[in-house]
């Protein structure tokens, strides 16, 4: 790695370097990058309605906002951050650019199909944002009937619309995904020897084909009965609200797994490179991610516990709640294990890896806490959830990410960033999240409800804690796009694999040629193929 | 398969690039059993709490009409595995033959699907619009009627797209850009394609067939 | 080369029997409904919808002539939307 090398000049960003090359490209990195763009600014639209929330509760009164923006100001921020963010993030930005290099392919089976994904995403976040601009939705993220289809004063067609619009671009990723995983390997490329954030790229593609179609009807529907005032979620006109809510949550329960597992996929990769072993009990890791899509689909009824479903029903739903957990917990003890006894280098990459098992871990058990059905008769609405889902998503999900962009920053870019302020930033991230959001467990189970804008006067403490820790993640989010993106410029020159890791992407130029690599690579080792240190004889 | 027909530069030869195709239009069609599917459940729960009201609303349905319309979606499944068939085996002039019936089939039902229309809307059994029924539970015979229009509204327009596609294979076709001929660079890939997503329409029909029209006729 | 590509190809006989065994289904399917079997109806009618799915997927489709994730990939939609219908109804049937 010497800084005095000249950057790589026949690179994928060197084949156009005007606007509409990028904007017509078919190259999936390049697409990848477009994602990359757009889910940052929707992230930060979706951070600032989160700024606002946390503002309006340092103090218990609701004097910042009204209690109805303050409801349009929790929708947005679901909503963004959930479709526009989440759900797209590793899948459409770090998937689109690593797929088909871990797998020694040239581009993705369709690439015309993967521009339309971008396109398409860009169309429904315009959607969502105009019904922002337009004065915002207050119904939740989860749309509810009859509130939403019937006494919602605010633009919900046009932010379902933007939902429906960028449904089908996740749709389309997910066909694209596994036509290439399934047609499009490498020589000796079987799947056992398929990287784990292939796997995880594969059953998250498996979730987006058969979980959002559903969720489109569901919005149709919701447009319908808005238009025509048609009672099927109404029960005035002898509707039920339930049916709507199973439609929407077997949708939306197999989503968290969207949100969850490409990020488990990254977390693999981290560990064994920067552990300097293979993952530990490899297959068992690949099933358990196809175990997590698959039983993900059977637990939805966890999220109606007390909304009037059959208690026979909820008993079942608790069950498999329950049983959706072990693969989970089993992929937690299998990177402790690999772990174990490893010769751990703490890149800032790691730091987010090691950070994702610890907290997911938090958030996963205590997402047991509320698969039982008697807890949630009393967690279910405050602040205990949203601890729980913020602890996976955030704590779990967003540090994945982070540390996947770090991880494969060279790869992409061709550039070293500073590993210094990279750690600080880790750290700061951690602190922030953990100051924001372990104080919300202790409010929920105190009683206080999510969704308000004024609370009892108890709880303020906790509730200002909550806010500093925000303060201090923002601040921590922040400081990797200062030197990031001073790493574009002033950056050391990246070799092909600065981290010495395991992987076809990491055999090719950094950044990589258009085609990808040079000639076909042939496969012939097991994935994760680290050489265990040497002891020396002194 | 045509010899001249073009590899994408993403894949390795033309077995892999078909391999593709197939299975990311089959794949397609899970995701619109699915999307229908969804609706047909919330028919499902719906029905099941108004038996009788479903029963009532479906006898105010064109029984006559829609069978005559399922025959004809049969037919037109029919005539365009045949035209997938032709094309297959080179025959240029049988296969724009059976796809042209296709067409024409599909917009048959499309227009025997208006006339229906047509007598919903002057018999006010359009909810939202112009409602008005006289026997009980109007609400949720009402609902039926949503379900109706949602249903064949949804379906019909996905065989409008299906009709579009096949004019198009069509056009190609004639002008030896598609299927078979000297500049046939889609090959027998995109009609094989086209038959899979027309059957798709007629098979989600097949299921709404009976849900629709055949509640109570006894 | 065409021959052995289209090997699972139907003959044209196939072809209209299938044609042939759709339209006799439809006869069944529209003739029962005319007879008073109270709940057996829908059943029957779902049943004969599903065998003419088969034979269009089967036959038309090229199912049984395809690869095996070709038929996982259209099994798995038809059993995810089991999966949908059967626990959401296994709700509001036991509802008390």
């Amino acid at each position: 790695m010497s800084p005095a090398s000249p950057p790589v000049r026949d690179s994928y960003l060197d084949a156009g370097y005007t606007l509409w090359s990028w904007l017509s490209t078919h190259d999936h990195k390049r697409i990848g990058i477009l994602f990359a763009f757009s889910i940052t600014a929707l992230f930060f639209i979706g951070g600032a309605a989160a700024t606002i929330i946390r503002l309006e509760l340092l103090t218990p009164a609701g004097d910042l906002v009204s209690e109805q923006t303050y409801n349009k100001l929790f929708t947005m921020h679901g909503v963004i951050m959930i479709w526009f963010f989440l759900i797209p993030s590793i899948p459409s930005t770090l998937g689109n650019f690593l797929l088909p290099l871990m797998i020694g392919a040239r581009d993705l089976a369709f690439p015309r199909l993967n521009l339309a994904s971008w396109y398409l995403y860009v169309g429904g976040a315009l959607f969502t944002i105009g019904a922002l601009v337009a004065g915002g939705v207050d119904t939740g993220w989860t749309f509810y009937t009859p509130f939403s289809t019937m006494f919602s004063n605010t633009h919900v067609i046009a932010a379902a619309a933007g939902v429906f619009i960028v449904g089908f671009s996740s749709i389309l990723t997910g066909i694209n995904f596994i036509v290439t995983i399934h047609t499009m390997r490498a020589p000796g490329l079987t799947w056992f020897r398929l990287p784990l954030f292939v796997w995880a790229l594969y059953a998250t593609s498996l979730i987006f084909v058969l979980a959002t179609p559903v969720l489109a009807m569901t919005l149709l529907l919701i447009a319908l009965e808005r238009w025509f005032g048609i009672g099927i979620f109404d029960p005035a006109l002898g509707g039920d609200p339930l049916l709507f809510q199973h439609l929407f949550w077997f949708y939306s329960h197999p989503a968290v797994y969207v949100m969850i597992l490409p990020a488990m996929g990254v977390v693999s990769e981290i560990v064994a490179c920067y552990a300097r072993k293979p993952i530990f009990n490899y297959k068992t890791m690949a099933m358990a991610i196809l175990a997590i899509a698959v039983v993900g689909f059977l637990v939805w009824g966890h999220h109606m516990f007390v909304s009037g479903q059959s208690v026979y029903a909820g008993i079942v739903f608790s069950i498999l709640s329950f049983i959706v957990a072990i693969p989970s917990a089993i992929k937690v003890f299998n990177w402790t294990a690999t772990l174990y006894k490893a010769h751990v280098m703490f890149h800032a990459p790691m730091l987010y890896a090691l950070g994702f098992v610890g907290l997911f871990t938090l958030g996963g058990i205590t997402g047991l806490f509320l698969a039982s059905l008697a807890l949630d008769v009393h967690l279910h609405d405050t602040y205990f959830v949203v601890a729980h889902f913020h602890y996976i998503m955030v704590g779990g999900a967003v540090m994945a990410f982070l540390g996947g962009i770090h991880f494969w920053w060279p790869k992409i870019t061709g550039r070293m960033y500073s590993d210094g302020w990279a750690r600080f930033a880790a750290i700061l991230v951690f602190f922030g999240f953990n100051l924001t959001f372990f104080p919300q467990f202790l409010l929920g189970y105190l009683g206080m409800p999510r969704r308000y804008h004024a609370y009892a006067p108890e709880f303020q403490v906790l509730n200002v804690l909550s806010s500093a820790g925000a303060s201090i993640l923002a601040a921590g989010y922040l400081l990797p796009l200062v030197y990031l993106l001073w790493s574009l410029r002033r950056g050391a020159v990246a070799p092909a694999n600065p981290w010495e890791a395991k992987g076809l992407e990491w055999s090719t130029q950094s950044p990589p040629p258009k085609e990808n690599f040079r000639q076909t690579p042939i496969v012939t080792e097991a994935p994760y193929a680290y050489a265990p240190p040497i002891e020396v004889a002194k | 398969m045509n010899e001249r027909a073009l590899v994408a530069h993403q894949f390795d030869n033309a077995a892999q690039q078909r391999d593709a195709a197939t299975l990311g239009m089959w794949i397609f069609l899970a995701t619109e059993i699915l999307f229908f599917g969804a609706l047909f459940v919330a028919y499902a729960v719906s029905r099941i709490r108004y038996p009788e009201a479903f029963a009532a609303a479906s006898r105010l349905t064109d029984v006559t009409l829609g069978s005559i319309n399922t025959a004809v979606l049969l037919t037109s499944s029919l005539t365009m595995a045949l035209g997938v068939r032709a094309t297959g085996l080179r025959a240029r002039r049988a296969a724009l033959g059976w796809l042209c019936a296709t067409a024409l089939l599909g917009i048959a039902f499309v227009a025997i699907k208006g006339v229906e229309y047509r007598h919903e809307f002057t018999g006010h059994l359009v909810p939202g619009f112009d409602f008005g029924y006289a026997g009980p539970h109007p609400a949720q015979v009402a609902m039926f009627f949503c379900f109706y229009f949602a249903m064949t509204g949804v379906h019909a327009l996905h065989l409008v797209i299906g009709i579009g596609v096949v004019g198009v294979m069509l056009v190609r076709m004639w002008h030896g850009t598609a299927g078979i001929g000297d500049r046939g660079d889609l090959g027998y890939e995109s009609i094989e394609m086209t038959g899979l997503y027309w059957h798709l329409v007629d098979v989600i029909w097949i299921f709404l067939y009976p849900l629709i029209y055949l509640v109570s006729r006894a | 080369m065409n021959q052995q590509r289209h090997a699972g190809s139907l003959s044209l006989r196939a072809h209209f029997g299938v044609w042939v065994a759709l339209l006799a289904l439809l006869l069944l399917t529209l003739g029962s409904a005319y007879l008073r079997l109270g709940w057996a109806n829908g059943a029957i009618n779902v049943a004969i919808a599903a065998i003419k799915a088969l034979l269009v997927m089967l036959f038309f489709m090229r199912l049984r002539a395809s690869r095996p994730v070709l038929r996982l990939a259209a099994g798995a939609g038809f059993v995810w939307l089991l999966i949908l219908g059967g626990l959401a109804l296994a709700d509001f049937l036991s509802r008390g």
